[in-house]
């Protein structure tokens, strides 16, 4: 018998349909699926928070955020995830990081792949924090939830971290949102209904 | 109310406009429409129809105003004595004129007119009438309004008790209630959302204005809600002068003001309801209310959840009716109402008006009827006295003034034809009027105030309650904190303003304040008129004051008693209007004070919010989340039957071609998985990394058995138990490496597990070098299950990886390269009896898993299973589940107390020995066979020694979990029986009292096939 193919599937690829949708002809949220993703936490080994933020400062450049925040280095972010423990974001790429960052954190932290246990969707455009505003408690003001903030709250009941990023192009805010990917397809329902009322870009 | 008329109302009527001329009817239907003045577009008519008769109104008109301004003044009836009534208010508070609005799907009952927004094409209709408003059937009511007094439920339908159901309940629910809601679902969108504020401002009259516009300036955030759709509050009704100018151009200014500031949002029709913890207030957005059908995309009302670090409130206050004979009838309106249909909406509601009252306010209305050019007929003073600004009026025009009190109102269902006055010296005379407009003082809005358990003080200076404790971080400020000169509203505003802004950390430096002049505020209380005839003090319930008597007389004198048994106040107006009327009577009835006879507790929602914006997104196939497994469209795309576990969606068998019963389909899969092979999507099992050093120690404490002796490379059976020694959840857990396991759990308690997990890491022994991630959404986990599981196996795995016994034992469990280049996890367990194995790849490879095992499978006859057929392989095989582990089971309830180490702790340990958990006489699981071969078992039967009558002396246990299992041909069950360890092979009776049968069945031993286990060995 030959190779068996895999094909990876995305959890969105019933939900989102790329297009624009809803009302207005300029979309005023755009909703992107960042896909093959690297996802890892990284959970200090007892007593070994420090040793852990020297290892990420020297394989990253980055110290990574000791409260809640994000931090953002070349093509990485780091998350804060809770006391101790971080969540590593990048490209896929070749697979050859995710050994880099096993072998680097080796009896300093304990890893945890989470590559596909969440979906990173992003939202931008003029009118995505009142999309935003229907499905987050959180105070998205600039003053409250600047560029690097982060955060681990709810949607409709659900587990997720977001995170803001340096704005978009254009200057509006750009948010990321990791869900965990069973809930995908009915979490990306709701922000999508959010929007709808803004118009939507969806890729 | 805020400020006295100075100058002129904010309506644009100038002195030329004055001439009597004015009350002339403008054309159309309009025939009390003035000529000019009042917020409203004259170039934007709009048709509306009530009751099928086409009329005609303005831009800026609510459906009130527009029926105002076309002579309307029949437009309901009422709740129980189906009494016409009219219009009273011109606010949210409004009693009477409830309407059913629009119609079909979007039909809403008991919208107030005096809210509703008037747009072209409106079609409202009046409700509780037949056959029409004018002649109502159920107007005989009325005439048998004896039996229909306060607690008549009780008293009257009392016997026979059968005759309630199915005669009684029906027959009140049709004569009495109001409106019908629609019969099908509401064809709109309703949403919900968040905002934050470091200031939120209730209310946009004067006070709240001047509060939003010094939080704003300074810098705080600041949100105003506004019910109404314009901003001014009773300025839009009464006018002013502010700084200088009218009251109208001063709020247009502010309103501009407060556009321009970025951190200020203006919010209105929106109306809030609730304050709750923490500094969070509920509110109601209308965003298209006011339209017919909402554009594409576009919500109804929006439900909005403010958080805020102070709160303002400058809620107003609600004019106070007075309690006489005939104060119901249409045409009897609020002081403070009529002036607002003549100056904002330049509509009059009559022609010839009367006017009652007991304080000074009152009197303004004359000045606004007459610049109108209607006619006062009589203005009635309770307090005997013209007040002192009012003198040179009177004197100068000849203003007919009584002492007294209106003690009945003539008329019919076309409303009002004149008064009856009683002077103080008992001399009744009667006037000609088509409209009385009543004052009896005014209620501060204490509402909000007291939604946390606070209580309202008593001031006897203006006769009305005040706020008392006000919610943490909440201040009520102008008239509905009983201040209601103007010059002094728009100071306290202002300060409450600074002083909120500056609580949130901004400075102080805000300007001052606008200003205006402080007139006086004079009344000497008058509730109730006493006089022969029906007065009634709650208008949408129908509570007259003589219900109110009779609930004293019948003890019920509590005012919490009051309003149960009369109802009063416990209409959709939560008796805005009624509450303090009818506890003054109670406290005259009594001899008491107001303020010892008290107020009932207030509680939102302050004013009606439907369902629908409460549920928001959140109904049909969104009524909440789901969660769906890796190989999910994969199985739609098959057909699959879904069912809902939890919030998953799970396949729960595959119909195939000519199969026509779900019998047929499960039992298909199951016989195929016996003989040959079949897969199933595991991967809703709850799946938990552990690592760290300490790992295996964490293990050994919480589950029963031990974890840190299993070598690397394999996988144990694993059952947990809680603090009291009750079975909290079971699963398979593998060690694989020194320092990681990996849990797998139940799809119900995945979510409590990894809680109770955290719990312990992080509360009981934070010294363990543990670290927890849930990886349930990680890993696409399906089962493999059948004796030729093997083989596919082998077609998908790298030729190189050994899955023969010895390469490959029984409970198994490593990593194994698949043909194709990916890697898998490969645990060698079993549900089903057979040989077995799960395999986890990467969610993202959930579909093309289940496409190769079909294609590795279709030599061998592979299918997929569902959860049924799962489960009929497990009660076959007589592992326990859901039902068993049903949070009163002990391990030893289930056979697995032989688990319970003696070597170590583990939590539950000591609680389990409790003599009641450990008592020989516990129900057990065992096997339960029915003895007729074709007889059905369903669980939930109850399992009765056999001769004995069923009853709880005689109940020893139940059936728990059912299947029809094709491999014996029968339906088998497992149960919890008392000591049924000991009775295999006893006949019991098996009584089913829900579904009428009642058999005979064998208890034996729950593992029905395979007993000494060779197949899952093999």
């Amino acid at each position: 018998m030959g190779d068996f193919s895999w094909t990876s599937q995305s959890p969105l690829q019933k939900a989102l349909v790329p297009g624009v949708h809803g009302a207005g002809s300029v979309p005023g949220v755009e909703l992107t699926e960042i896909r093959n993703i690297l996802l890892v936490q990284v959970m200090a080994r007892r007593g070994n928070a420090a040793a852990a933020a020297r290892i990420a400062k020297k394989l990253f450049g980055i110290e990574p955020p000791s409260r809640p925040g994000a931090v953002f280095g070349k093509g990485v972010a780091l998350v804060w995830s809770g006391p101790d423990q971080f969540l590593v974001f990048a490209p896929q790429g070749d697979g050859s990081l995710m050994e880099r960052i096993a072998d680097a954190f080796a009896g300093i932290a304990s890893l945890s792949d989470q590559s596909d246990g969440r979906c990173l969707i992003r939202i931008s455009g003029a009118r995505a924090a009142q999309a935003m505003a229907k499905f987050l408690s959180l105070d998205l003001d600039d003053g409250v939830f600047p560029v690097g903030a982060a955060a681990t709250t709810s949607l409709d009941h659900t587990a997720i971290n977001i995170w803001r990023e340096a704005d978009a192009a254009g200057e509006t805010p750009l948010y990321n949102l990791a869900v965990f990917t069973s809930f995908a397809d009915s979490l990306y329902r709701v922000i999508a209904d959010s929007s709808l009322e803004y118009g939507l870009r969806s890729s | 109310m805020s400020g006295y008329i100075e100058s002129q109302p904010l309506g644009r009527t100038s002195a030329k406009d004055d001439a009597a001329g004015n009350t002339q009817a403008t054309g159309g239907t309009q025939s009390h429409r003035l000529r000019a003045g009042g917020l409203i577009d004259r170039q934007a008519p709009l048709g509306f129809t009530f009751d099928g008769k086409a009329m005609t109104g303005y831009a800026g008109d609510t459906l009130a105003s527009a029926l105002v301004a076309n002579g309307v003044k029949l437009v309901a009836r009422s709740f129980k004595y189906h009494r016409p009534r009219g219009i009273m208010t011109a606010g949210s508070e409004e009693p009477s004129a409830l309407v059913e609005m629009r119609t079909g799907a979007r039909r809403e009952p008991n919208t107030r007119a005096t809210t509703q927004e008037l747009y072209d094409g409106l079609v409202a209709n009046s409700q509780n009438r037949w056959p029409s408003l004018r002649r109502d059937f159920m107007a005989v009511n009325s005439l048998l309004s004896p039996i229909f007094v306060a607690g008549f439920y009780y008293k009257t339908f009392m016997w026979p008790a059968k005759f309630w159901e199915k005669i009684y309940e029906p027959m009140i629910r049709r004569a009495a209630g109001l409106g019908k809601s629609a019969e099908q679902p509401d064809p709109d969108h309703y949403d919900k959302a968040w905002a934050h504020c470091d200031v939120l401002v209730v209310g946009a009259g004067p006070t709240g204005l001047s509060a939003a516009l010094a939080a704003g300036r300074i810098g705080a955030r600041v949100i105003v809600v506004e019910e109404d759709t314009q901003l001014g509050g009773r300025l839009l009704g009464d006018g002013g002068e502010i700084d200088g100018m009218q009251a109208g151009e001063w709020v247009r200014r502010a309103e501009t003001e407060l556009e321009a500031l970025p951190n200020v949002r203006v919010m209105k029709r929106t109306s809030l309801f609730g304050v709750y913890d923490g500094g969070t207030y509920g509110a109601l957005e209308r965003v298209n209310d006011h339209v017919p059908v909402p554009g594409p995309h576009q919500v109804r009302q929006r439900l909005w959840r403010i958080i805020a670090r102070r709160s303002v409130v400058a809620a107003g206050s609600i004019e106070r009716p007075i309690v006489f004979p005939g104060n119901d009838r249409p045409g009897v309106m609020m002081a403070s109402a009529v002036r607002t249909y003549v100056n904002r909406f330049a509509a009059l509601p009559g022609r010839q008006v009367a006017l009652f009252t007991n304080n000074d306010d009152g009197w303004r209305t004359v000045e606004a009827i007459r610049r109108a050019g209607g006619e006062v007929s009589v203005v009635v003073d309770s307090r005997g006295q013209v007040p002192v600004e009012y003198q040179s009026v009177v004197k100068a025009s000849g203003l007919r003034v009584l002492s007294g009190c209106v003690s009945d109102v003539k008329g019919g269902v076309d409303g009002v034809r004149g008064v009856v006055v009683t002077g103080a010296d008992g001399r009744r005379q009667e006037v000609a009027a088509d409209c009385l407009a009543v004052s009896g003082g005014w209620n501060p809005n204490v509402g909000l105030s007291c939604f946390h358990r606070g209580r309202p003080a008593w001031r006897d200076d203006i006769a009305a309650f005040v706020p008392g404790d006000c919610p943490p971080g909440m201040r009520m400020v102008g008239a509905a904190e009983g201040t209601f000169a103007l010059g002094e509203c728009l100071r306290d505003g202002h300060a409450a303003g600074v002083s909120a802004a500056v609580d949130c950390g901004f400075a102080e430096d805000a300007g001052s304040a606008a200003e205006a002049g402080d007139e006086g505020y004079a009344i000497s209380p008058l509730w109730q008129v006493q006089a022969k005839g029906k007065a009634f003090v709650d208008f949408q319930h129908d509570v007259t004051a003589s219900d109110v008597t009779l609930a004293q007389r019948e003890g019920y004198e509590s005012v919490e008693h009051l309003k149960r048994y009369t109802t009063l106040g416990m209409a959709t107006d939560q008796g805005k209007t009624s509450n303090i009327n009818g506890l003054a009577i109670m406290a005259a009835t009594t001899g008491r004070s107001i303020p010892e006879t008290g107020t009932t507790i207030y509680r939102s929602p302050y004013s009606p919010v439907a369902i629908g914006a409460f549920a928001g997104h959140n109904r049909d196939e969104n009524f909440h989340a789901w969660r769906l497994a890796p190989s999910h469209h994969w199985a739609a795309a098959r057909g699959a039957v879904f069912v809902d576990v939890g919030l998953w969606k799970r396949a729960q068998w595959y119909p195939q071609p000519g199969e026509t019963d779900w019998l047929q389909s499960v039992s298909r899969e199951v016989t195929t998985v016996r003989n040959g092979v079949g897969f199933c999507d595991v991967s809703t099992l709850g799946k938990v990394d552990v690592r760290g050093a300490d790992a295996g120690t964490f293990l050994d404490r919480v589950y029963i058995n031990a974890f840190s002796s299993l070598a690397v490379g394999k996988a144990r059976y694993g059952l947990m138990l809680r603090e009291d020694g009750i079975v909290m959840d079971d699963g398979t857990t593998s060690r694989l490496a020194e320092d990681h396991y990996f849990m797998t759990t139940t799809t119900a308690k995945a979510g409590p597990v990894m809680q109770h997990l955290e719990f312990c890491r992080q509360v009981l022994w934070p010294e363990l070098d543990v670290q927890l991630s849930s990886a349930t959404d990680q890993w696409a986990q399906f089962s493999i299950a059948g004796p030729r599981t093997r083989e596919l196996l082998q077609a998908l795995c790298d030729p190189a990886e050994d899955l023969s016994n010895e390469g490959f034992p029984f409970m198994g469990a490593r990593e194994v390269k698949l043909r194709g280049g990916i890697k898998a996890r490969l645990f060698r367990i079993s549900f089903s009896g057979e040989m077995a194995f799960e395999i986890s790849v990467p969610a993202r490879f959930g579909n093309a898993m289940a496409e190769n095992l079909m294609i590795a499978g279709k030599p061998f006859g592979v299918v997929p299973y569902g959860t049924e057929a799962l489960s009929v392989m497990r009660i076959e095989k007589g592992h326990v589940a859901g039902p068993e582990l049903n949070g009163t089971t002990t391990a030893d309830d289930l056979g697995l107390g032989k688990m319970m180490s003696k070597k170590k702790d583990f939590i539950g340990r000591i609680m389990a020995g409790r003599e009641a958990l450990a008592a020989p006489d516990r129900q057990v699981v065992v096997g339960i066979k029915p003895l007729d071969r074709h007889r059905r078992l369903r669980s939930g039967a109850h399992v009765v020694p056999k001769g004995e009558k069923p009853g709880p002396d005689t109940d020893h246990g139940y059936v728990t979990s059912v299947c029809f299992s094709p491999t014996l041909n029968q339906w088998l069950g497992l149960g919890l029986v008392t000591r049924g360890r000991e009775r295999f092979g006893e006949i019991v009776r098996i009584y089913d009292p829900l579904r009428s049968e009642d058999y005979e069945a064998e208890i034996c031993s729950p593992v029905f096939y395979d007993p000494e286990g060779v197949r899952q060995r093999g």
